[in-house]
């Protein structure tokens, strides 16, 4: 029984999502492409996209929203330095759409230069919520 | 001698100011409990990406290195060209000295460097403001942050990040020098002046994981990764001094308020003290006229 498994931390400048985590199989979404996974891996040091990394631990299954960071294989330890991470099952399509379009008026009215960096910031942050909503409902999640 | 009437006036308006006062401090005490963990929260991705800096810094030779956009972030520049200072500042007063003697230290290091071209970055409104004012300088505001906190995310040093590395691209800047207030504990705040870029070599030092690191595939080749790397990692060092100038604001202000309303506190004492001695101030003077309004009378 005794199976071998990889340790996931996923840490973001805000908050540390997870800690050591024991997962069977994670995907990155790699500069180069998707990467795979899987216990026993080889060292390994990747930059990442913004994108979607998923892991499976055991039936349980798990979607996340990654945006642009790195991460490090090494001894069956996956490291994800993330710039930021979402679950996917808190995104909320409608709302991240909500919050795009009105930063998006924000940026064009350029008026009030008080709130211009903030709406660039969550411009970003929609731009890739939309993403994930996007991927869950293509894949019935 | 001030009427009865002027004195329990004043006392009402010294017991509403006295309310504000404390409101704004229970506000303070409230989300520096936040700031703080927001600080201890950003500490393990600073110390993983120090890790990975140092370990892939120490895999790469000179030659791989040459030539690199990475590179230029920590080789040092001829001297000569243009400074560059990025100002930390609170967006309000009502913080007791906070943001004085960061302007203060900010002044100095101006004078400091009389004569040369600065560029700076402002965070905060007192410190732009102050920036604005100045004369007689050869200074220019490249990039300015206000209405940030107490709301300070990693979004914002992400954005100041790129305002900076993009000044320091486009320009010859020498250095980049940075100011902030570095949160203590709840009574001292402490500024330090740090210098930003070119990032120093003790950043880069090896880690004791150097040598088993050997056997590392990379994707995409090392010195783009480290090029990708700095920025990200100048971002955590800005996040963190936008936290701990976040936090320390919240504990000055917090001090402030609470000294104002023991002041308040004490002034309406006196006040009360005040008022009752010139209320039995008349009523003696009234007994005094009636007593002797009768004697006259009985007389």
């Amino acid at each position: 029984m005794d199976k071998k498994r990889l340790l996931l931390t996923i840490v973001t400048p805000e908050k540390t999502i997870l800690t050591d985590h024991p997962v069977d199989f994670v995907t990155i979404p790699a500069e180069g492409g998707e990467m795979g996974v899987l216990p026993g891996h080889a060292p390994q040091v990747a930059q990442l996209r913004e994108g979607i990394m998923h892991y499976r631990d055991g039936h349980h299954k798990e979607v996340f929203a990654v945006l642009n960071g790195f991460a490090e294989i090494y001894r069956d330890r996956v490291l994800v330095l993330a710039e930021a991470a979402e679950l996917a099952k808190e995104v909320s399509e409608e709302r991240a759409r909500q919050a795009y379009q009105q930063a998006k008026q924000t940026l064009a009215m350029r008026g009030a230069d008080m709130d211009l960096d903030e709406a660039t910031a969550s411009l970003r942050r929609a731009a890739v919520r939309m993403k994930v909503a996007e991927f869950r409902r293509k894949h019935k999640m | 001698m001030a009427s009865l009437r002027d004195i329990r006036k004043h006392i009402a308006s010294v017991k509403s100011i006295k309310q504000i006062t404390y409101a704004m401090k229970m506000v303070a005490a409230a989300r520096i409990k936040r700031a703080q963990n927001s600080i201890l929260a950003s500490r393990p991705f600073a110390v993983e990406m120090d890790r990975l800096i140092g370990d892939l810094y120490c895999e790469l030779g000179e030659e791989d290195l040459a030539g690199t956009p990475a590179q230029k972030l920590f080789c040092e520049r001829p001297a000569g060209g243009p400074l560059c200072l990025v100002l930390v500042t609170a967006d309000k007063g009502l913080c007791g000295s906070f943001n004085t003697n960061l302007l203060k230290a900010a002044a100095a290091w101006l004078k400091e460097n009389r004569g040369r071209k600065i560029c700076a970055v402002a965070v905060g409104r007192k410190g732009r403001d102050f920036l604005k004012r100045l004369k007689g300088l050869d200074l220019e505001i490249v990039h300015e942050m206000v209405g940030i906190f107490p709301k300070a995310g990693y979004v914002h040093a992400q954005l100041l990040t790129d305002a900076v590395l993009k000044l320091y691209g486009e320009r010859p800047v020498e250095k980049v020098t940075l100011i902030y207030n570095e949160f203590k504990s709840m009574v001292t705040q402490q500024i330090v002046t740090d210098q930003l870029l070119p990032i120093k070599g003790h950043v880069l030092a090896c880690g004791a994981k150097g040598a088993l690191s050997a056997d590392f595939d990379f994707e995409p080749r090392k010195a783009d990764l480290l090029g990708a790397l700095l920025p990200r990692h100048l971002g955590a060092q800005l996040y963190r001094t936008l936290l701990e100038s976040q936090a320390a604001e919240l504990a000055a202000r917090m001090s402030a308020m609470e000294a104002a309303s023991k002041n308040a506190s004490e002034l309406i004492d006196g006040l009360t003290l005040k008022m009752n001695k010139t209320r039995q101030a008349m009523i003696t003077t009234e007994l005094n006229e009636i007593v002797s309004g009768a004697e006259a009378l009985g007389g």
